[in-house]
């Protein structure tokens, strides 16, 4: 660093950052070791709160309640992560030309993403309706049975990650297309001269050169997947046999319903702790990548 | 760090107050807040009541304000209660009292002017239990009460000369006759409830048992609670006569409502609460009749109590009891009953209802009447609520939906309960 771009007072960097780092202390950090606090605690907001120790984390264990949510959140996330990316790969490389038309198109499906999530979860809800949904009369009109989408404990997590996919794949389109467009058109030329094909191309000249591209991708809705809350409380508020309680949703049926604040903060650190870990590979992948550049 | 965490909850409520209270109060008025959590046709009647009693008077203005539903409501009742900035009134529902009660929020009611001389309806307030049992302080008084009835549709009844099952026997086979296929895919269900605590426990009181037993014990009903939940799994899953609706809590009810007005379902069980919004929102006759018995007839009430906060001041508190009041003077209590379905809460209310010919004019009105005299009673158990949310709900959707047995959840069930935790 020159000589100019030092500070010329030692304070002058920290009070620049103080305004950050206030709202983050209040807003992150505080909210953060309280809950870790909390959580130590056996408290209902009402009566005086009882110190327990680990007990909330041990009956989280025990009851199943902890592998469940991390499990169904698990299953979602690999659903919302591998379709999103993958419709949205697939609709990028579809619309990515010039034209009005294509213009259109792009935009009418990014506009699923800019869409509050309870107006797409109310939208939804009428599509898959069991009896009288879009969805339901189309798959009788083919002359198949109609499922109950979101009545089957078996199905109902996998509509809501359709769903989910559905309102997402717009934003993946939209980075994918900024990927897509970034790669030299020359490579593209020097391939064909080669001899390669449309599908040797996309796998030797597109789909390497789109790898940050398709890291971030998958962080970001890795990280949409993993903090779901609005579609699961419109559409299923947890059920049919908690088959959608994921990990967002049992921290709020264990604060709101079930008056469990301690219980609840428990679930918020075993939480955090996993968004933290989830971070921190990103963030190793990131520098790897950097490293090799 | 808990006191930090109440103070954190003082300043948002603080700020609420700054900014959502304070509306129009004419001057010279006490205000007192009151938070209601219903939406609908219902609110549209309390906001009717609320603004009789303002203009009515020029003492005390009530500030009516909505949260939500039941479950809304009461988280946020709590956290108001964390924050010592709490409404003046609320209503919550009975299984919670207990548990209010015993945390010492709710204001003891007895020292004001006439509190136990309204003429409740005993099995409506749940007298000996959550109205002032025992040595018990009167904390709550109640309000919108209801018990689970049929409704049918009458036309297609009629069409089959079938008329509404009053015994399990006669519930399977209407339901089995009355639901019409399309290959595997049933087009109209002949039965549907929302898989839900309180249905469960009036069927528990049908097949003879009680959820807790007089000294305190959960039992779930033992024998009687899983001859219920097998009488649903039966239904649902061997007959397929029943259809368990898609959702969770209130959304259920409300699927369950929607399923029969559009004729989805012949006929559900829900609560008198939606009387009046069937009849007027059906395009066919709607018909109300009791529930059928098991080896004996039961309900349970359900519905919400008034409470009052302890943390309001003395001058609210004394203008939140004329409000109660004036909801239980006969014309109060009739127009709520008679505007959405809920029951009258005073003996007054009722035998005016009677003298007047009401229930004559409007049959289906008088079938929760009726059905007051096989209400079961709630015990005073703190526990309740938590048994009903984290141990027996659940469970119940396990065995219907996830296909576990009865007997095994139930005995699940159970030993959770006793062990007091879910």
């Amino acid at each position: 660093m020159s000589p100019g771009l030092l500070p010329r007072r030692a304070r002058d960097p920290l009070l620049l950052l103080a305004p950050t780092m206030v709202l983050l202390a209040v807003f992150f950090f505080y909210p953060l070791l309280s809950a870790a606090y909390t959580s130590l605690f056996d408290w209902d907001l009402l009566t005086e709160a009882r110190y327990v120790g680990l007990e909330n984390y041990r009956a989280l264990h025990e009851s199943g309640e902890l592998s469940h949510a991390f499990s169904t959140t698990l299953r979602f996330s690999v659903v919302v992560v591998i379709g999103s990316m993958a419709l949205g790969l697939g609709l990028a490389l579809a619309l990515n030309r010039t034209g009005a038309f294509a213009a259109f198109v792009r935009g009418a499906i990014f506009s699923a993403y800019v869409i509050s999530w309870v107006s797409v979860a109310l939208l939804w809800l009428w599509v898959l309706d069991a009896d009288a949904g879009a969805l339901t009369a189309l798959v009788r009109g083919a002359g198949l049975t109609p499922r109950s989408w979101l009545g089957d404990p078996g199905l109902a997590l996998y509509s809501l990650a359709m769903v989910t996919i559905w309102k997402i794949a717009g934003y993946s389109m939209v980075l994918f297309l900024a990927g897509l467009q970034d790669i030299p058109r020359a490579l593209y030329e020097a391939a064909a001269l080669d001899g390669a094909g449309r599908w040797s191309r996309f796998w030797n000249v597109t789909w390497p050169l789109l790898r940050p591209t398709t890291v971030f991708v998958a962080t970001t809705s890795l990280i949409v997947s993993f903090q779901v809350f609005d579609v699961v409380r419109v559409m299923t508020q947890g059920g049919p046999v908690q088959s959608t309680t994921v990990f967002v949703y049992a921290i709020y049926e264990q604060v709101f319903m079930n008056l469990r604040v301690g219980r609840a903060s428990a679930l918020v650190v075993v939480f955090f702790g996993l968004l933290l870990v989830l971070t921190l590979l990103q963030l190793l992948a990131w520098r790897r990548r950097e490293a090799a550049r | 760090m808990i006191r930090l965490a109440r103070r954190a909850f003082t300043l948002g409520g603080a700020l609420g107050l700054l900014t959502g209270c304070g509306r129009g109060v004419p001057p010279g008025r006490t205000e007192a807040t009151l938070w209601f959590t219903y939406g609908g046709r219902n609110r549209e009647v309390l906001e009717e009541l609320v603004g009789r009693f303002n203009t009515a008077q020029n003492d005390v203005w009530i500030s009516a304000v909505f949260q939500g539903d039941y479950f809304e409501g009461l988280a946020k009742l709590r956290t108001s209660i964390a924050a010592r900035a709490t409404p003046t009134l609320s209503h919550v529902v009975g299984e919670v009292i207990p548990y209010l009660a015993e945390a010492g929020v709710l204001e003891p009611l007895d020292d004001y002017a006439h509190a136990r001389e309204l003429g409740i309806i005993e099995s409506l307030g749940q007298t000996g239990s959550w109205v002032g049992g025992g040595d018990r302080p009167l904390v709550c008084l109640p309000f919108n009460r209801s018990t689970p009835i049929a409704y049918l549709n009458a036309p297609v009844f009629e069409a089959r000369g079938l008329s509404a099952p009053t015994s399990w026997e006669q519930l399977r086979e209407v339901a089995r006759s009355l639901t019409e296929r399309r290959g595997s895919d049933a087009t109209r269900f002949g039965f549907g409830c929302p898989i839900d605590w309180w249905f469960w426990t009036a069927l528990v009181g049908q097949a003879g048992g009680k959820v807790v037993e007089d000294d305190g014990r959960i039992t779930l009903g033992d024998e009687a609670g899983v001859r219920a939940l097998e009488l649903w799994k039966a239904m649902v899953n061997d007959d397929r006569s029943m259809k368990p609706p898609p959702g969770r809590d209130y959304n259920a009810w409300e699927q369950t409502n929607q399923d029969f007005l559009a004729g989805r379902t012949a006929m559900i069980w829900t609560s008198t609460a939606f009387l009046k919004y069937l009849e007027e929102n059906a395009p066919f006759r709607v018909r109300a009749a009791p529930l059928p018995q098991g080896r004996r007839r039961a309900v349970p009430t359900g519905g919400t109590h008034w409470v009052m906060l302890r943390h309001a001041s003395r001058e609210q508190r004394e203008a939140g009891w004329k409000f109660l009041r004036f909801m239980h003077e006969p014309e109060q209590a009739i127009h709520w009953a008679v505007r959405t379905g809920y029951l009258p809460v005073t003996r007054g209310a009722i035998e005016r209802l009677k003298r007047e010919g009401h229930y004559d004019r409007h049959p289906n009105d008088r079938v929760a009447v009726e059905q007051l005299s096989v209400a079961l009673p709630w015990p005073w158990s703190r526990e309740l609520f938590r048994v009903q949310r984290e141990i027996v709900q659940p469970r119940l959707e396990s065995a219907i939906q996830g296909g576990r047995d009865a007997r095994e959840v139930l005995r699940e069930a159970r030993a959770l309960g006793a062990r007091g935790r879910g």
